[in-house]
């Protein structure tokens, strides 16, 4: 009681007792609890996410592609699509898809993808899953412009990209160089020259590599306090 | 009863608050515990990716290009390379204008000047010289063949003669520059070719290389050694008699050099362990023997650093597979370059 007495006492002046004792009322006091979880939970959500572009990842070190002048800034220089480890087989690897590929040193969240290439009018865009796959996030059926700029429709978060070249504006003039037809004639054995069938040979791939002078890779930039 | 009321809740405060404190404290270290977690998945992925893959990370060199460059003058210089289009090339389409050699130039040095980061991160050795690169439509009669050619001298130094290098030159026809297998096999040459190595090994680490490193499945590797064994008329290792490109041309034979010579080296890998060449480099780099021979390496000399590297004599394991060699020890060695010297020059 006399503890109370004490704390009761109106010639207490703490200045600041009144203020307390409403802010412990129980009711209040719910709700502060539940407001300083909520800011909690924010604050440890990990970002206040605004919607400014990131800087270019495929900029950042430790950034590696296999073709590392698609990735070096500089828009003067080319790079090329590369096909896929050879099968040695010339009918297999003649009309095989070439591929350019960046590798983050982490995992990014990535909602545009700005390619700068000179012939790439056929692909598809690929972001590696969390088991090591490739997934398609875009696919282009025909373009001739010289920045293919790609706002996805939903951003991925991945550590690699991939660009699938189908079609490049150069594959006629590949074809025309590495295809040719011949045909199969025969001597009979009175001399004479009989015409035989027409057959295709290849001496190099029917398709042209993508040549891109850079992939860019852009986020949504994180606000710092 | 008011006050009474006033002060259980005044009691309930701090439990609440160190209760609301633990909950938010749970939380955190569940997230930590699971980002942890997934940080470790994601160093697997990261591991696991860059297996099947060449992957190269822009370089930092510097690179000038001239697309007119006075007559001898490479056409592009970086910090380890030279660049030079050869007349047959200037006259090809791709190659007539001057923007096209420029942009060539450019994008290919950069390639190029990563790679060469690459490999010195490997082997953690590298040339002296700048690799003089020329690119020509066709080389030697095809366009299916490339070289790198080290260019030695010698010098006398403390009583004896030693080589050295004055330069190395690749050579390229465009069709197998454009492929990256090929210029990881070629730029391996350059790294290793001061060691003076015989061509069977040489070869076989280019290939190791080319196949394991960049992924390239020009040359197959034998499933068995023994199987796939050629020997020459005397019943020595056919591996052993390869001189090097004399003939760019491909044969049945020299397909088979490549994989036999790829097949042995890698086979030696498989057996000591990934780092177990750069263990043979680095004995053989800090002996300095090699740049008192004559000329290259003799096999049983490179036997004896492989089984140094390895903690066990390896003659036996070449000798099944019918190499001339014999075990040698470090005196042997020295005693062989000694009588290889003239008769003013040696010691006794």
């Amino acid at each position: 009681m006399r503890t109370l007495k004490t704390f009761t006492n109106t010639n207490h002046k703490f200045p600041y007792s009144k203020y307390i004792k409403s802010a412990f009322n129980i009711k209040r006091l719910r709700s502060t609890i539940l407001i300083i979880s909520l800011l909690c939970l924010f604050l440890t959500s990990g970002c206040i996410i605004s919607q400014q572009q990131s800087e270019n990842y495929a900029l950042m070190k430790g950034v590696t592609a296999n073709d590392p002048v698609i990735i070096d800034g500089d828009l003067n220089t080319v790079g090329e699509s590369q096909t896929k480890k050879s099968s040695g087989s010339l009918a297999i690897d003649a009309k095989i898809t070439s591929e350019s590929i960046v590798y983050l040193p982490e995992k990014k969240k990535i909602f545009q993808v700005k390619i700068h290439s000179s012939n790439i009018q056929d692909f598809q865009l690929m972001a590696l899953n969390t088991l090591g796959e490739w997934d398609q996030i875009h696919e282009q059926r025909s373009t001739d412009s010289k920045i293919i700029d790609i706002r996805l429709k939903r951003p991925v978060t991945t550590s690699g990209i991939k660009v699938v070249v189908r079609k490049t504006s150069d594959d006629a003039a590949r074809k025309r160089q590495n295809l040719r037809v011949d045909r199969e004639n025969e001597e009979t054995p009175d001399g004479r020259i009989r015409r035989g069938r027409l057959v295709y040979k290849v001496s190099g791939p029917l398709t042209a590599p993508g040549k891109i002078a850079e992939i860019e890779l852009f986020g949504y930039a994180d606000k710092t306090p | 009863m008011k006050h009474k009321s006033q002060l259980t809740n005044m009691h309930r405060l701090p439990i609440q608050i160190i209760i609301t404190f633990l909950f938010v404290a749970f939380i955190l270290n569940g997230c930590t515990a699971l980002q942890e977690a997934q940080k470790r998945k994601e160093e697997r992925l990261l591991a696991k990716r860059n297996v099947n893959r060449l992957m190269l990370a822009p370089s930092d060199a510097s690179v000038d290009v001239d697309p007119n460059p006075s007559e001898g003058d490479p056409h592009g210089i970086s910090d380890h390379y030279t660049l030079t289009f050869m007349e047959d090339i200037l006259a090809t389409d791709a190659f007539d204008d001057a923007p096209e050699r420029e942009t060539f130039a450019l994008s290919s040095l950069g390639y190029m000047e990563s790679l060469y980061d690459a490999l010195y991160d490997i082997f953690g050795f590298k040339p002296e010289h700048k690799i003089h690169v020329k690119l020509h439509d066709i080389y030697r009669g095809t366009r299916l063949a490339a070289t790198t050619t080290t260019i030695t001298g010698s010098r006398f130094y403390r009583g004896g003669y030693i080589k050295t290098i004055k330069g190395i030159e690749m050579d390229f026809p465009k069709a197998m520059y454009d492929s990256p297998g090929t210029r990881v096999h070629e730029l391996t040459h350059a790294f290793t070719n001061i060691y003076y190595l015989p061509t069977w090994f040489s070869e076989g680490i280019a290939v190791l290389m080319q196949s394991e490193y960049a992924r390239d499945g020009s040359h197959p590797k034998f499933d068995n050694l023994e199987r796939h064994l050629k020997l020459d008329l005397d019943g020595i290792n056919l591996l052993e008699s390869w001189g090097g490109h004399v003939n760019l041309q491909a044969t049945p034979l020299s397909s088979w050099r490549y994989s036999y010579a790829y097949t042995v080296v890698s086979e030696l890998r498989k057996r000591f362990g990934n780092d177990y060449y750069i263990k043979v480099f680095e004995l053989m780099d800090e002996d300095q023997l090699h740049i008192k021979l004559e000329g290259n390496m003799p096999t049983s000399m490179v036997v004896y650093y492989l089984s140094k590297a390895a903690g066990e004599d390896l003659v036996p394991f070449f000798k099944k597979l019918q190499f001339k060699v014999s075990k040698l020890n470090k005196t042997d060695i020295l005693q062989f370059i000694e009588q290889t010297k003239p008769p003013n020059q040696r010691k006794n």
